[in-house]
C-alpha cells in the first residue's frame, strides 16, 4: 500500500515530465480536462487539470471531473512514476477510468508519450 | 475450385461473394461481416477452418509496423488462433509489397503523385511500405496517425518521428480492445461529424488521401477534386466519394465483380495459389505472382 503522500509525489513526477515535454503540450492544447484520481483502500484524491496544452496538479477533488481514475494506492504511485503503463492495470481492471472511450485513449497515450520505451 | 473467406469486423452490409478465375483455377472468394463482434468472429474462423484454402482477416490489423519493428494487435491475434489448419493472413505481408508497387506505378504512369504533391495517409502504421513509398519518391507526407486513431491534432512529418512514437505507444496500444483504436461494425457505416469539423481541414490541405479505406471515409469532408488512394471499396464507396467531391479513385487490389477487395483477400488468394505455410513466403514470391496475374492498381475519374 502507499500512502497519500507517495501518491502526491508521483503526481508530481508526472506533471514534471509532461510539463518538460514541449511537444506533448503542443498536442493536448486543445484537450482541456478535468481529471480526478482517485485511491480506493486509502483517503486519497487529487485532480490534474489540463488547460490549453498545460497541466497542474492540486490536492484533493474538484466538481464535475471529465474523466475519474481509480485505483488501489500501490498502482497509482506505480503508474504516474511510471513503473507500470496503464492498460494491464485497465484491462484486467485493477485500474478503473470513468469517462469517454476517446478520452480514457488520450489519457493512455499521454502516459505513454511520458514513461513509454 | 479454391476457396477464400474473408472474416471481417466490420458491418454485414457489405458481405458478398464471387467467383473468379486465376492463373486457370476458379476460385470461390467471398466476405462474412460480424459488425464488430470478436467472439464472433472467432466462432467464425472456427467454423471455417480445415473446410476453406485460405481465411482472410478484415476489418483488422494484426500486425502493424513502425520501420523494422512489427507489434502484433492482441485481438488480431485471437483471431489468428482460432484457426489450427487453414492459414490466416490480415493482408500485412502483400501490403508491403503491392502498396509499395502501386506507388511507383502512379508516378511512373499517371500524373497523379508529382513531387512534392502534399498526400494525407490517414495512418501509416498499417501501411509502412506506402509510407516509406510515397516520401522515397518526394511526396510532402502528412501521417494521420495520432489525428484519426488517437484524437490529437498533431501532425507527424517524418518516418522517424512516426516510428519514434510509435515504439513508445504501440506496445501498450496493441493490447487495447481493437475497436478503441479502429472503426469496427456499425461505426463503419457512419461519419464522425465533430471530427470531420475538427480534422477535415487536413483532408483539404491534401491533394491526395491514402489508407485504410475506413478511416479514409469516417472522417471525409467535402472535398476539391481530391484523389484518393485506397481498397476495399464497393460500387456505393465509389458514389460516396463522387458526391464528396473526390477526383480520382485508385485501388491498390484489382476489381472482381465491381468492388475492389481487401488485401487480406487478395494475401489469401496468393497463399492458396502458392500453397505454403504464409510465414515462409518471401515478398519476392508475392511480386512475381502479381505479375503473373497481371494485377495493376485500378484508376477511376470520378468528376
Amino acid at each position: 500500500m502507499a500512502s497519500h503522500l507517495e501518491i502526491k509525489e508521483s503526481l508530481q513526477a508526472f506533471w514534471q515530465n509532461y510539463n518538460q515535454n514541449e511537444r506533448l503540450k503542443i498536442m493536448n492544447k486543445d484537450w482541456n480536462r478535468v481529471i480526478l484520481v482517485r485511491a480506493n483502500d486509502i483517503t486519497s484524491e487529487h485532480t490534474l487539470v489540463l488547460t490549453d496544452g498545460s497541466l497542474a496538479v492540486y490536492e484533493g477533488a474538484w466538481k464535475n471531473p471529465d474523466l475519474t481514475v481509480i485505483a488501489d494506492s500501490e498502482t497509482l504511485a506505480d503508474l504516474f512514476y511510471g513503473d507500470i503503463t496503464p492498460t494491464e492495470p485497465y484491462l484486467n481492471g485493477t485500474l478503473q477510468v470513468v469517462g469517454s472511450e476517446d478520452d480514457i485513449v488520450r489519457l493512455d497515450f499521454i502516459s505513454l508519450m511520458i514513461w513509454g520505451e | 475450385m479454391k476457396r477464400v473467406v474473408s472474416v471481417s469486423l466490420g458491418s454485414s452490409k457489405r458481405d458478398h461473394r464471387v467467383n473468379v478465375e486465376l492463373l486457370g483455377e476458379q476460385f470461390e472468394i467471398s466476405r462474412v461481416g460480424t459488425d464488430g463482434d470478436l467472439d464472433k468472429a472467432i466462432q467464425t474462423i472456427r467454423e471455417l477452418d480445415g473446410k476453406v484454402d485460405a481465411i482472410g482477416l478484415g476489418g483488422i490489423d494484426v500486425y502493424l509496423y513502425a520501420g523494422k519493428t512489427r507489434y502484433a494487435v492482441r485481438d488480431g491475434l485471437k483471431l489468428m488462433a482460432a484457426a489450427r489448419k487453414t492459414p490466416v493472413v490480415d493482408g500485412s505481408g502483400l501490403k508491403n509489397t503491392l502498396e509499395r508497387q502501386t506507388v511507383y506505378y502512379l508516378r511512373e504512369n499517371t500524373g497523379l503523385l508529382p513531387p512534392g504533391i502534399a498526400v494525407l495517409m490517414v495512418s501509416a502504421v498499417d501501411r509502412f511500405g506506402m509510407a516509406e513509398a510515397l516520401l522515397d519518391i518526394g511526396c510532402d507526407v502528412t501521417f494521420g496517425d495520432l489525428i484519426f486513431a488517437a484524437g490529437i491534432p498533431y501532425a507527424i512529418k517524418s518516418l522517424a518521428e512516426l516510428e519514434e512514437i510509435a515504439n513508445k505507444i504501440l506496445p501498450d496500444m496493441i493490447k487495447l480492445p481493437f475497436h478503441m483504436l479502429y472503426p469496427t461494425g456499425k461505426k463503419q457505416e457512419v461519419q464522425d461529424e465533430e471530427k470531420i469539423k475538427k480534422y477535415g481541414h487536413y483532408y483539404k490541405e491534401a491533394r491526395v488521401i491514402a489508407g485504410d479505406y475506413h478511416l479514409v471515409r469516417r472522417y471525409m469532408p467535402a472535398l476539391a477534386g481530391q484523389t484518393i488512394i485506397t481498397n476495399t471499396t464497393t460500387a456505393e464507396d465509389v458514389n460516396f466519394l463522387k458526391e464528396k467531391g473526390a477526383g480520382w479513385l485508385v485501388t491498390t487490389t484489382p476489381e472482381f465483380a465491381g468492388r475492389s477487395f481487401g488485401t487480406n483477400v487478395i494475401e489469401g488468394v496468393l497463399v492458396a495459389i502458392l500453397q505454403k505455410p504464409w510465414e515462409e513466403i518471401q515478398p519476392e514470391e508475392y511480386l512475381d505472382l502479381l505479375r503473373r496475374l497481371d494485377f495493376r492498381p485500378r484508376i477511376i475519374p470520378l468528376r
